[in-house]
């Protein structure tokens, strides 16, 4: 066991910070942040995988590649629904392929239903540090992840009426403070002074704008790299933009246990993975009349490509327009643009003729 | 036809018919319900299927949707069961679960009706209880059910033996023998895996199949080459791989574009095993069987070459 580890996890949306949080302040261990993700970080991935494989894949490889090249001696891998469980082992196998050298800490692995293994993954990454300290750095990382998911949703909702400039370079310091943020005062700090900026910057938002709901893979729909910052695009078309899949909302408040009953009527049974999540919030979206939706999915995403079906009876039900996006390592802004335009067009023509 | 001289249930000849049919077919018929089989499978029912489907799904999805549109209206109910998991990391591809919403909502403007049978052993239902409250809602009472579920899985397990034993028996035979993996609903598939075994067959070469083992054998081998490997039918396909390498002169890997578990396990196995020669092949709706011939016979000479070089 190497007494001085330096670890690194890849990229996945903002949830870095978390993630560092947790190694540096509960295990007290030195955590690498791989670069940004870039075109770089896609074409690494992407020639090092196998292509049928999805995308979230091919990104979370090459941002691992720019770790280990950014001086990284430890990579974690997290699993989770689908083939995610099964990220890790073939990666490092990749890895050691193209002649890495570095310890591997597949949680796939101790992912067993058994209490006994969190332990066994916790005592994996830092023998020596107390499970109590880990313990608290989880739950203030929670923290910090709810605030993180509430400041963006709430961003996005209002950053395209904001005449100044102001609201990006609030969330953008936001961010930044908590890459920062060393203890639980720190986080709440830089949570608090977000929400005081926002308060103090007047927006022109007129009373009734379109709305319109993001749904899509737990990777593409919150990495705004891979969906080419999707959210951005349309809130600079005057777009009030909603999207309720977040870790918070999935995983730490859970507030929907009756789901898949809500739904049966489109989907009795889990469809795998993000599927039940994905339907009741676009059943939710179009409830509230929004004008429309998109789905975010990674090329070759199966849960994704089955629930859609159901999205199209659901939109035939509601009335409400569906945009479909795949996305692969040859989407482009420009292409993106053009569909994201298209589909702004349509919705807004559609509220002057049904007013 | 009316209602009543229509057959109770039909069955997709696809997918995990492929891998559960006896038991199915048995389990139906102690109880006593008639079924209607949908037809061997044909282009025609690929491209109807190709139509239906997402254009983004697998070859094997589109497969089973085709097969569902022959039942339509040709039945009271279309039997599509849901297979999630065993346990809690025994697992099956995703799609297995979505499969019956899926076609529900595909086929919802026919009227038709659909009924599955939901196997979830994390949610409290394992085979034989999910089995027992399908034979319940079929009307049976719960004994008669778990004795049908118990004949049914006999009859699987026994096909199963004859599986392992014939596979056996190819394996002594003299020649240039080959490996074939991939899903049976692929391999054994009239129209998709077929054709490539009938190729391979007139060339004069033994092929072995790797989804003919024991189960939990080739589980088990698996466990040990990728312990993180939780689908089900993939470990048996991988086991199956690693149990009969050794008696082959060559592999080939028969998947479904773009198939979501194969994507992974495949890229694996042909970076962790050596020694032994590996085809790709990957089937998908649109190229049919065009250029795979050449494949198979260039993938045979190399085969060829390599044993008389040895000799
Ligand atoms: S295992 Fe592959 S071929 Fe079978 S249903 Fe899943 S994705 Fe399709």
């Amino acid at each position: 066991m190497k007494q001085h580890r330096k670890v690194a996890l890849p990229r996945y949306g903002e949830y870095n910070c978390a993630l560092k949080y947790i190694v540096e302040q509960g295990f007290e261990t030195e955590c690498i942040l791989p670069p940004p993700l870039s075109r770089r970080t896609e074409d690494l991935g992407a020639r090092n995988s196998p292509d049928l494989v999805c995308t979230p894949f091919k990104t979370t490889l090459g941002s691992m590649i720019e770790a280990l090249e950014a001086g990284a001696d430890t990579i974690i891998m997290v699993h989770g629904a689908c083939r995610l469980n099964y990220f890790g082992e073939l990666q490092e196998q990749i890895l050691r392929d193209l002649g890495y050298h570095f310890d591997f800490i597949n949680l796939s692995l101790f992912n067993t239903g058994k209490k006994r293994d969190i332990l066994r993954a916790l005592r994996a990454i830092n023998p020596r540090r107390s499970m109590i300290r880990a313990g608290r750095s989880l739950y203030e990382a929670a923290r910090m992840v709810e605030h993180l998911d509430d400041t963006t949703s709430f961003y996005y909702q209002n950053c395209g009426f904001d005449p100044t400039g102001q609201y990006r370079k609030i969330y953008w310091r936001f961010i930044s403070d908590m890459y920062a943020a060393q203890s639980l005062p720190d986080i709440q700090e830089g949570y608090r002074n977000a929400v005081r900026a926002f308060e103090d910057v007047a927006l022109s938002k007129p009373p009734d704008p379109i709305r319109i709901g993001i749904i899509g893979d737990y990777y593409t729909v919150m990495d705004p790299f891979s969906n080419l910052e999707i959210e951005q695009k349309l809130a600079d078309m005057g777009v009030e933009v909603h999207r309720l899949m977040n870790i918070t909302n999935d995983m730490l408040r859970n507030s929907n246990k009756n789901k898949q009953a809500k739904i049966r009527e489109f989907s009795e049974f889990s469809m795998g993975a993000s599927s039940t999540t994905d339907i009741w919030q676009a059943q939710n979206f179009a409830e509230r009349n929004f004008d429309g939706l998109i789905q975010v999915k990674s090329a070759c995403c199966m849960p994704e490509t089955d629930i859609m079906p159901v999205l199209a009876n659901l939109s035939q039900d509601y009335k409400i327009p569906v945009l479909y996006l795949t996305y692969d390592s040859q989407t482009s802004d420009v292409g993106l643009m053009t569909r994201l335009e298209a589909f702004y067009d349509m919705v807004e023509m559609r509220r002057k003729v049904t007013l | 036809m009316s209602e009543q001289k229509m057959p109770m249930i039909g069955i997709p000849r696809a997918m995990l018919y492929y891998r559960y049919g006896p038991l199915w077919e048995r389990f139906f018929q102690v109880l006593g319900v008639s079924t209607l089989l949908s037809p061997p499978s044909s282009r025609g029912i690929l491209e109807a299927g190709a139509r239906l489907a997402p254009d983004e799904s697998c070859l094997s999805l589109k497969m089973l949707m085709g097969h569902v549109e022959t039942l339509i209206g040709r039945c009271n109910c279309i039997f599509i069961p849901r297979y999630s998991n065993y346990g809690y990391t025994e697992l099956f591809c995703t799609r297995y679960e979505g499969i019956y919403d899926q076609a529900r909502n595909i086929f919802r403007s026919s009227g038709q009706r659909f009924i599955t049978c939901n196997i979830d052993a994390q949610n409290g239902f394992p085979e034989a209880k999910a089995f027992e409250q399908f034979g319940v809602e079929l009307g049976f009472t719960a004994k008669e059910s778990r004795r049908a579920w118990r004949e049914a899985s006999r009859a699987l397990e026994q096909r199963k033996k004859a599986e392992d034993r014939s596979q056996k028996e190819l394996a002594g035979k003299p020649g240039i023998k080959v490996l074939a993996a991939g899903h049976s609903y692929i391999l054994s598939d009239p129209y998709l895996g077929k054709p490539i075994l009938d190729n391979l067959d007139a060339a004069g070469v033994v092929t072995l199949r790797a989804d003919a083992l024991e189960p939990e054998t080739a589980r088990k081998a698996c466990a040990r080459f990728s312990p993180t490997c939780r689908w089900i039918v993939s470990e048996e396909i991988v086991g199956g791989v690693l149990l009969w390498k050794e008696k082959a002169d060559g592999i080939i890997l028969v998947s479904a574009f773009p198939c979501g578990p194969d994507s992974m396990t495949n890229e694996l196995l042909i970076r962790r095993i050596r020694g032994v020669p590996i085809l790709t092949l990957v089937l998908d709706a649109q190229s049919g069987m065009a250029g795979i011939e050449t494949r198979i016979e260039s993938f045979l000479d190399i085969i060829r070459f390599q044993k008389g070089a040895m000799v």
